[in-house]
């Protein structure tokens, strides 16, 4: 076992939603020149020639996530997902899974709320075999029976596998408690109830109505020939009919007012997970930038506020950090951190001191200078590999935003002043309007933490579901 | 079924092509050595594709060197090059750093430990001049050592006390190994964590950080003469002295086999299997690679097809065979489905470990573990990051960077009747120690 400084861990929120960021100095980042083309069905297709290793990658991002999954069916987008390579109309799954090992290639897909991710990668020489098993997967899915009972089974036990560690799921806990029966409440892989209530009609139907080529943006990056490369995908995903794609409206949460606490009970814990927060910012909202640098400094990096009073002043914590996880709608924003029972109070105390600081005193002119030269120098790294690129075309494409989010993104890291992230620290960093999640002791910590609001709510950690419980949903 | 011509064909493809990616691996990506007059050995590898730097040193000192009663000083030790030297005090490295644009992080492990910095070009010197400071002349704050030993502790509980796969993990490498120093965890025990002193770390220094117990790899936008020159301005004037004495203690050999059962709160149970393996570099290395690979990696692997897919007893089935001086284990973990007696899971695994044991693998399983393997083998070569420890990896492990470029070449030359030799050297019930977690409420565990 390996053990570090800083694991750099996740939450159980589904990704962190890192900002894109300039280089310092005499060089500016720029993307890549790459190619659009929409094919007469609607499928936008993104061209990006990369040499150095010889490797194609795939990225497809379709509109459609857990946000869209009906009530009582948390799970249905991110089962569909997961089932695209497990039986289509040329192979079944164990033929899939057989000629993609045999090339040594990789083939996934991820649910958020808003975006369904599938992707692929393989060597230049078979990527003429690659997106044949690419297309099949995404165009051609059958959801034989057998694979649907066996897939949904495995992730049954995988969300009730995942309580028995805390930092896999307090986000989850998290994200119901703060927006309750909100699309952006639900668990992305489902509960112990919907995923039971899920049948191979809804799968078929959801696979319909969102799998559209209108619905679907492509990225292909890597060591190809654009011309030739045009042609293949003209032939392999060409051929799929045009639908009309559903839109997904997702209603605007303010954020909540007031304080509530949801403590879930574990009682072999020896150490308090905890989130605080409340709803914070969408992914195109114009002040996206401000808020990565502010949050920078707060919560983003090793000598954030939150980490240097938790961890390197205090010992209280092996790390305590804040992000902002934006989505289509605006998503959460959480201070997260962990700390032995006896130093809860303790630990959650100086959180809010270090957030009320924030408030209070704003940012220096040096705080922004040294936050601003942080994003720039460590982003290049992000934009390296092909499939680093085709993830964030894929994903700018998607939600309307453009090649100047990496191209102009110096400038505007630049621009932040003080009095600019004065605005924006009071505008989408909570202060007194909070949300608190616990796991942990609560014969140790339950009454102590009761100081936090008033309003407050408790589970067992073996109760099924996360929030709002399973039994008062419909 | 393909005709013999179509796979000698095949088969020859293959080989070019781990060959070919071997050659431009050493073509495209030079690496320049030079020893420091202090004994530091230097790799760089220049690459401008993006404007950033990785710079690993790789201290040959980890668990391994340290005894019972102050276990996981070396990790501690790592934790501790962060708090304060004599130029950058106590939470100044990461201040100046961070506000340079670079980050940085480090790992410890059995062997090991690794100080990794993320860095544009223009915070070259700076970084040079604050690895200097600390090779030198860290200092130890007695509240920093108890602020920090606080921090560790809470990575303890993270890590493993509050966290089911780090218990078992812990567990099994202690049961596994009676005499080695293997045996205890890299995190430490906590009895002992919580008793460290300063003379502790004071020892440790000057045991393990001495320059010629060192390497330092350097790939990105650098060129390799500037990279001396700053060697030679911050690094080569620090004095050397005597690299840790060596770990003479030898693991005798497992007899029989051991098992060990942790009972807890669980919604799931866990399995993990270690089975001794010989140390990185050793003339089985690639065959007992090559033999993971047909066995665990990808849906199409025998034991995901068996566990996963057909007898549906387990979410997943996995295997992990880390770097190692000494000799260590490969590990086997299964997570059975809720209400599944883990030796459901124990009985498949073993059924499907006779079935290479006792006949070779297909052609069609060999060559897709070797494509398999190159596939791995780009993306060790595709960011500055990646190369960096893959590079000091390979000097430390296998004696010699170069290894590395002739890995390809190595796969390609494995046989079927390598892959079972080395099943049948190692993966017998007498080499295996079995470490089962059993949820406390077994009428709730059913489904």
């Amino acid at each position: 076992m390996t053990l570090g400084k800083f694991t750099g861990r996740l939450s159980g929120l589904a990704m962190v939603f890192v900002l894109v960021a300039g280089v310092s100095g005499a060089q500016s980042i720029h993307l890549p020149p790459h190619e659009k083309v929409v094919l007469k069905n609607g499928l936008t297709i993104l061209l990006l020639e990369k040499r150095g290793v010889p490797l194609i990658n795939l990225t497809a991002i379709v509109k459609c996530g857990a946000a869209a999954d009906p009530a009582g069916q948390e799970g249905l987008a991110s089962a569909t997902a997961d089932l695209l390579r497990r039986g289509t109309t040329k192979r079944t799954a164990q033929q899939f899974a057989a000629e993609l090992d045999y090339m040594g290639g990789a083939f996934g897909t991820s649910t958020s709320f808003d975006f369904t991710n599938v992707s692929a990668e393989f060597l230049a020489k078979d990527f003429a075999h690659g997106l044949d098993l690419f297309a099949g997967a995404l165009l051609h899915p059958i959801f034989p029976q057998n694979e649907v009972d066996k897939l949904l089974a495995q992730v049954l036990d995988g969300v009730k596998g995942a309580k028995d560690n805390p930092q896999s799921v307090i986000g989850l806990y998290y994200q119901g408690y703060l927006y309750g029966s909100h699309p952006y409440g639900r668990s992305e892989a489902g509960n112990e109830l919907s995923l039971k209530r899920i049948q191979r009609d809804a799968i078929l139907k959801f696979y319909e109505a969102n799998f559209v080529p209108g619905n679907v943006i492509l990225a292909v990056a890597g060591d190809f020939q654009s011309v030739e490369m045009k042609k293949r995908l003209e032939d392999a995903l060409g051929v799929w009919p045009a639908k009309p794609a559903p839109r997904v409206v997702i209603p605007v949460m303010a954020p909540l007012k007031g304080k509530k606490l949801l403590l879930i009970d574990k009682p072999d814990a020896s150490q308090t997970y905890f989130c605080i927060g409340n709803v914070g910012i969408a992914e195109t909202d114009p002040d996206r930038v401000a808020v990565d640098v502010v949050n920078t400094v707060f919560g983003q990096r090793f000598t954030s506020m939150l980490n240097k009073a938790l961890r390197m002043e205090s010992g209280l914590t092996y790390g305590a950090s804040s992000s902002f996880d934006s989505h289509k709608a605006p998503g959460p924003f959480v201070i997260s951190s962990f700390t032995k029972s006896e130093t809860t109070v303790q630990a959650i105390d100086l959180a809010l001191q270090v957030l009320a600081k924030l408030h209070k005193d704003g940012l220096s002119f040096d705080q922004l200078a040294s936050a601003k030269s942080y994003i720039k120098g460590q982003f290049p790294p992000s934009i390296e590999t092909s499939s680093q690129l085709a993830a964030l075309i894929t994903y700018y494409e998607s939600v309307g935003l453009g090649d100047d989010e990496v191209n102009q993104l110096e400038a505007r890291v630049d621009a932040v002043t003080p009095e600019i992230a004065r605005r924006v620290i009071e505008k989408h960093f909570p202060l007194d309007d909070l949300v608190f999640v616990l796991i942990g002791k609560a014969s140790a910590i339950g009454p102590a933490v009761e100081k936090y609001a008033e309003k407050r709510d408790t589970r067992a950690i073996e109760d099924p579901g996360f929030w709002p419980p399973l039994a008062a949903q419909k | 079924m393909r005709s013999s011509w179509l796979r000698i064909a095949a088969l020859a493809m293959l080989w070019s092509l781990l060959l070919a990616a071997a050659r431009t691996a050493a073509q495209e990506y030079p690496v320049t050595e030079r020893t420091l007059k202090n004994g530091m050995k230097v790799l760089v590898q220049p690459d401008h594709s993006i404007p950033n730097v990785a710079l690993y040193i790789f201290y040959s000192v980890g668990s391994r060197n340290e005894r019972p009663g102050t276990t996981g000083i070396s990790h501690f030790f790592e934790h501790m090059m962060f708090n304060g030297a004599k130029k950058y005090g106590p939470g100044e490295l990461d201040k100046v750093m961070e506000a340079n644009g670079a980050s940085n992080n480090a790992y410890t492990t059995c062997d090991v430990t690794v100080y990794q910095d993320w860095f544009p070009h223009s915070a070259l010197p700076l970084i040079f001049d604050i690895e200097a400071d600390r090779i030198r002349d860290l200092n130890f704050d007695p509240q920093k050592i108890q602020s920090e030993r606080e921090v560790v502790a809470s990575e303890r509980r993270f890590s493993v006390d509050n966290n089911d796969s780090g218990i078992l993990d812990e567990q099994l490498w202690a049961t596994a190994f009676l005499a080695h120093p293997y045996q205890w965890p890299v995190i430490g025990w906590t009895s002992d964590i919580e008793h460290w002193t300063i003379e502790d770390l004071k020892h440790h220094f000057e045991m393990g950080y001495s320059p010629n117990n060192a390497i330092m790899v350097v790939v990105g936008d650098v060129s390799s003469e500037e990279i001396f020159q700053l060697c030679e301005k911050f690094i080569e004037p620090i004095p050397s002295h005597a690299p840790p004495p060596p770990v003479t203690t030898v693991e005798p050999e497992q007899l029989g086999e051991r098992r060990l059962v942790v009972h807890k709160r669980a919604e799931l149970p866990l399995l993990f299997i270690g089975y001794h393996v010989p140390q990185t570099g050793s003339p089985d290395f690639y065959a007992l690679n090559i033999l993971r690979t047909v066995l665990f990696q990808g849906e199409s692997s025998r034991m995901y097809q068996r566990l996963v897919d057909k007898d549906q007893v387990a979410l997943s089935i996995s295997s992990s065979m880390g770097p190692a001086l000494n000799p260590s284990l490969a590990i086997i973990a299964a997570q059975p489905k809720q209400g599944v007696d883990p030796q459901v899971c124990e009985k498949a695994v073993y059924e499907e470990l006779e079935r290479v044991r006792n006949g070779p693998i297909t052609d069609q399983e060999l060559e897709k573990a070797k494509n398999i393997r190159l596939m791995e083998f780009y993306h060790q070569m595709r960011t500055i990051n990646e190369r960096a420890n893959t590079i000091g990896t390979y000097e430390v492990f296998f004696g010699d960077y170069h290894k590395l470029f002739q890995a390809a070449k190595n796969y390609a030359a494995v046989t079927q009747e390598d892959v079972q030799r080395a099943a049948k050297a190692y993966f017998g019930a007498n080499n295996r120690t079995v470490a089962t977690l059993v949820p406390d409420d077994q009428e709730k565990a059913k489904p």
